[in-house]
Order: structure tokens, then C-alpha cells, then sequence
């Protein structure tokens, strides 16, 4: 399929408005809402307790992990996502048939199984390691 | 867009009034006839309301962030087909230049040049006269002319239907005859934001978790631990159920053969509903949809009673408006998602065809949304029926359970495409596994936690009773 940038326009313009909607409510609540300012409401609230220390402290290395393995999975999902629209599908009445050739289909099927089996082992290491244990 | 803010507001008090019913209270019922005036008034409180922004916050990005909550959750919106965009995707034919070269057809050289330049894609004869995509449409009945007939000579060289033959079926197949494609108005405006976006459900995907730097950025800059926590839940818990969200999809795009909404939409119009042939994939979309938008059994960045309001909990006025519409907006999109993939888009039944003619415009634009508020009701239904998730229990529910699922549902997929094995296979398939995992739950032994968990002044009574049964899901 051919790929044509105009088709993308109405997103462009689409985006526009919808920035342009944003800005326009928080500039609006800006200048409308009154703003008197007290020591107390410029505090960070935490249930009413004076706060102690900054909120930017360590915090678990876990979501690191959750991450990377995120980038592994969804970086697969973006290999597997053009391999399913090309995938032969049964032509029924009107429907186009498949775009791969006869001969590469099953070696397709074969390389793909292949392919999440790689991501499942990484999926079992990651498991055994304890990357999904939350303590 | 002004009307998917207007449903936002009336779905902020469908709300609460299904809360208020689920409560047994009365909810709101001030402002107009049984508080039906009462969003209206939400956003004029929302615009008049005092701006505070705290002194330790980081000023750019603290107000960029509701922005790019909001912005991501419209945009999202943007490839939704909420009616039939005309024409069918399905017809449009897919050969590329090279295949039209190599059909033989008696043509003068400069006729033939002139083909080629048209690039090739046919739309239905005389429908477009100015196609979205613009180059690709024939000008002229010549033109047209050659065109089919450059078609049907390389349909008959390669014995594959040709392009009218494609046309007359899928008009028979949908109750259609061609004079249906010259109608009125409604069949003529596009009901999609943006039409023909080929990868449409991808874009959607993109865009949607896009929306985890806004809830990122809200929570970071506001420099408040309980907005931190919250934000550091909220994009562990949404960048983790986008994998489950994504391979669901998978099958639905492997037995439909397209990214395009309303290609899948199509396919169901032909062979039933997904939900028929995939209800394990249909289940793992809506729990990974709900924690997308964090719905209550999953709503752990913004638990009132551990975080306040999580990452937005130093944000008042139109900027907390905002997160709050984002969130609304996220959830009719992803129920218009359900919808399309699963539950046949505009179609009434399955298996029952869809209305033509101009009454079937407005049929389908009804049925689809009434579907999407069914699936809405469903949602405020679920949140007073299931309680919160514990933390672990929310990520182990989504690396534990949904993906090895979904990683299988796949490969069945797989598996009965390849070898041209009937779809109901999947039924028993999907349902097999469904109670295979139930079960497994349900008989799992529960092993005790490896390294118990330490409270600071429960150190010598050991941990508490509900420790032992974390590992449940392990």
C-alpha cells in the first residue's frame, strides 16, 4: 500500500484544535479564577502534615526492570504488528488474497514460531530471575 | 471534538449517578431537572475556580502535563470510524505497479505511461471523483475504461478475480447494488476524523500510551511524594498492560488481515463477531482496557485512600479539569474499541447484514453507539462490583497471567490460519484455556513467601496474616 502524507492532514489539523483547546482552558482559567495567594496553599498537601524532605528520593530499582522488559515485549509486538496484516487470510467474495507468495508461507509460520519462542525464553528467564516478584 | 467533550461531561455525571445508585443515594439532582444541568455547571466552577500553582513545583512541566494528558486522549480518538467512511477499504485494490507492468494489455505507449502514473489503486467506479488520497484516482470514463480493462486482462492472465468480479461479490455479499453508492448526503460524509489511516488501530496505540508522559510528567513536577508514587504506579501499571492490550489485538488482526477499523469491522460483517470466535482475546483487551484507564479494580495511581489523588494531587482548577476529561475521553475510545474489534462495530446482530440505504446510515450510527454505552455502563457497573488490587497483585495479574495467555491465543490463531482450519476452532480453544487457568488458579498450592516481609515495629511478631497469601499469584 502506497503511502501518501495528505492522508494524515485531518491529524495534523485535528491536533492543532486539539492543543489549541488546551492552551485556550488553561489560559482562560488563568486570567478568570481569582489568585490570592497564601504561604499554606503554595505548600505541597500531604493529608495536612508539614512535608519532610524532598519528593525526589530513590525509589525501587523494579520499575527499571518493568521497563526494559516492556521495551523487550512491545518492541516484538511492533515486529509481529505488519507480519499479521500481511498474513494470508481465506479470500472470501470480494476479499483480496494473500500478499506473500505460496512458497514463503510456511517458512513465514515457521521463522514467527521461532521468533516468540526466543521471546518466551526470555520470558521464562525473566521470571525465574524474579523481575515479576513484588515485595 | 466539542461533542466528545459534551459526552465526557454528561459521562462525569452518568457517573455519579450510577455510583449514587450503586450507594443507594440520590446523587446529583440540584442543577436542572434530575441534575442534568450539573456538568455544565462542573465547567464553569472548573473555569472560575482559583489556578494554584504550588511554589515547589516545576513550573513547565507542571503545566504542560495535564496539556499532554488531554491532547493524547483526543488524538487518540482521532481514527475511531463512529459511522461507515465511504468507500469499503476492502475494494481497494492492492496490486502494485510492477503487477500492472507485467499485465500484457494492448495499450499505446503513452496510454500505458498514463495508467502507470495513476499508481493504481481502484476505488469504486465513478464514486470519488476527488479521492482522500488524491493521485491515485482515474479523471476521466477513459481513463476509468483502461483502467478495468488493464484489470481485467491481468485478472484473466493470472486466473484470479478481477476487480469487477470483486465488486459484484462484496455488493451481493452486503445487500448492495451500485446505485446505493451514488446516494444522498449521510452516505457521503465521512464519519472518522481522519479516514483511510491504514494502520489505524497501531496509530491509536501509539498515541494512547503516549498519554503516560502526561500522567509522568504531572506526577514528577508537582514534586509531592503521593503524586510521585502515583506516577511511578501509573506508568509501571500502563506501559505493563499495553503488552497484553497489543497481543490481543493480534489475533483479531490475523483473522482480519488488516490494521484499518473499518476493515475489521467488515470482516466481522461477513463471518461473526470476534467475540464468537475469540472471547479469551476479547477478555484480555477489556481487563488490560480498564487498567489502561485506570478503572477501579485497577485505579492504584490515583487510590484515594493510599495517595490522595495520586499524580494529581496538587492540581486544581481547568489543569485538574483537564486530566480528568483525558481520563473520560480514554474510556469512550477504548469502548468504541471494544466495540469495532469484538462486537461487530454497527452491526445489529451477527449474521444479520447491515441496513442499506440512507435509514441505514442512522441505524448503524445508533446501534454503534448504543453498543459504546453499553460498554460505558459496564464500566461504572464493574467499579463498584470488583474491590482494588493490591500492587504485586496488579502486576502479577498482567506479566503472570494475561501475557502467557495472550502469547497463546496467538499462536492458535496461528496455528488454524495456517493450516485453513475452520475459526470455530478457536471457541473451544479460548474457552479450553480460559478454564484451564481458572482452574490452575483455583488449585494452586499457595506456597509461603520466600523472604517475609518486615514492618518497622512488627519485627518480632513476624508479618502480618495477609502476607502469606501474596505468593498466591507467583
Amino acid at each position: 500500500m502506497d503511502f501518501a502524507l495528505s492522508t494524515y492532514y485531518p491529524i495534523f489539523l485535528f491536533l492543532l484544535v486539539v492543543v489549541g483547546f488546551a492552551v485556550s482552558a488553561l489560559v482562560a482559567t488563568h486570567l478568570l479564577g481569582p489568585s490570592r495567594r497564601t504561604p499554606v496553599k503554595q505548600m505541597p498537601y500531604e493529608s495536612g502534615m508539614d512535608p519532610i524532605g524532598d519528593a525526589r528520593q530513590h525509589f525501587d530499582v523494579k520499575f527499571y526492570l518493568i521497563a526494559i522488559l516492556f521495551l523487550v515485549f512491545d518492541v516484538e509486538l511492533l515486529f509481529l504488528y505488519p507480519w499479521a496484516a500481511m498474513y494470508p487470510w481465506a479470500s472470501g467474495p470480494g476479499e483480496p488474497s494473500s500478499y506473500l507468495p505460496g512458497e514463503f508461507q510456511s517458512l513465514v509460520f515457521w521463522e514467527v514460531l521461532v521468533f516468540l519462542l526466543s521471546v518466551v525464553v526470555a520470558y521464562i528467564y525473566a521470571w525465574r530471575r524474579g523481575v515479576f516478584r513484588w515485595r | 471534538m466539542g461533542a466528545l467533550q459534551g459526552t465526557c461531561a454528561y459521562l462525569i455525571l452518568a457517573e455519579r449517578k450510577i455510583s449514587a445508585w450503586a450507594q443507594d443515594r440520590i446523587g446529583p439532582n440540584r442543577v436542572g431537572p434530575w441534575g442534568l444541568l450539573q456538568p455544565i455547571a462542573d465547567g464553569i466552577k472548573f473555569l472560575l475556580k482559583e489556578e494554584i500553582i504550588p511554589s515547589h513545583v516545576d513550573k513547565l512541566f507542571y503545566i504542560v502535563g495535564p496539556a499532554i494528558a488531554l491532547s493524547t486522549a483526543l488524538l487518540a480518538f482521532s481514527v475511531v470510524p463512529f459511522g461507515p467512511t465511504t468507500p469499503p477499504p476492502v475494494l481497494l485494490d492492492r496490486r502494485t505497479d510492477e503487477m500492472v507492468e507485467k499485465s500484457r494489455i494492448p495499450l499505446a505507449a503513452e496510454e500505458r505511461e498514463h495508467i502507470l502514473s495513476l499508481s493504481f489503486i481502484i476505488q469504486t467506479p465513478k464514486m470519488y471523483q476527488d479521492s482522500p488520497r488524491g493521485r491515485v484516482w482515474p479523471q476521466t470514463e477513459t481513463e476509468e475504461a483502461y483502467i478495468l480493462a488493464a484489470d481485467r486482462a491481468y485478472s484473466n492472465a493470472k486466473d484470479i478475480d478481477s476487480y469487477e468480479d470483486r465488486l459484484e461479490a462484496y455488493n451481493s455479499a452486503y445487500n448492495r447494488s451500485p446505485k446505493d453508492y451514488n446516494l444522498g448526503i449521510l452516505e457521503n460524509i465521512q464519519y472518522v476524523i481522519a479516514p483511510h489511516i491504514d494502520i489505524g488501530i497501531v496509530f491509536n496505540f501509539a498515541i494512547g500510551s503516549l498519554a503516560v508522559y502526561g500522567i509522568v510528567l504531572g506526577g514528577w513536577s508537582s514534586n509531592n511524594k503521593y503524586s510521585m508514587l502515583g506516577a511511578l504506579r501509573s506508568s509501571a501499571q500502563l506501559i505493563s498492560y499495553e503488552i497484553p492490550l497489543g497481543m490481543s489485538v493480534l489475533g483479531v488482526m490475523l483473522v482480519s488481515g488488516s490494521l484499518n477499523l473499518e476493515t475489521i469491522i467488515d470482516y466481522q460483517v461477513k463471518h461473526g463477531w470476534n467475540i464468537l470466535y475469540q472471547p479469551l482475546a476479547a477478555l484480555l483487551f477489556v481487563t488490560s482496557v480498564f487498567a489502561e484507564c485506570n478503572r477501579l479494580p485497577f485505579d492504584l495511581p490515583e487510590a484515594e485512600q493510599e495517595l490522595i489523588g495520586g499524580y494529581h494531587t496538587e492540581y486544581s482548577a481547568m489543569k485538574f479539569a483537564l486530566f480528568f476529561l483525558g481520563e473520560y475521553t480514554h474510556m469512550i475510545t477504548t469502548s468504541f474499541l471494544v466495540v469495532v474489534l469484538f462486537f461487530g462495530g454497527w452491526e445489529v446482530l451477527p449474521w444479520l447484514g447491515l441496513p442499506g440505504g440512507l435509514g441505514g446510515v442512522v441505524v448503524k450510527l445508533a446501534v454503534f453507539a448504543f453498543k459504546m454505552c453499553l460498554f460505558i455502563v459496564f464500566y461504572m457497573l464493574v467499579r463498584w462490583t470488583v474491590p482494588r488490587f493490591r500492587f504485586d497483585q496488579l502486576m502479577g495479574l498482567t506479566w503472570k497471567v494475561l501475557l502467557p495467555l495472550a502469547l497463546v491465543n496467538v499462536v492458535c490463531v496461528i496455528f488454524v490460519k495456517q493450516f485453513q482450519l475452520t475459526e470455530w476452532l478457536l471457541l473451544p480453544l479460548s474457552l479450553g484455556m480460559l478454564i484451564f487457568i481458572a482452574a490452575l488458579t483455583l488449585y494452586m498450592p499457595r506456597q509461603r513467601s520466600r523472604a517475609p516481609v518486615r514492618f518497622s515495629g512488627h519485627v518480632a511478631s513476624g508479618p502480618p496474616a495477609y502476607v502469606h497469601d501474596e505468593a498466591a499469584l507467583d
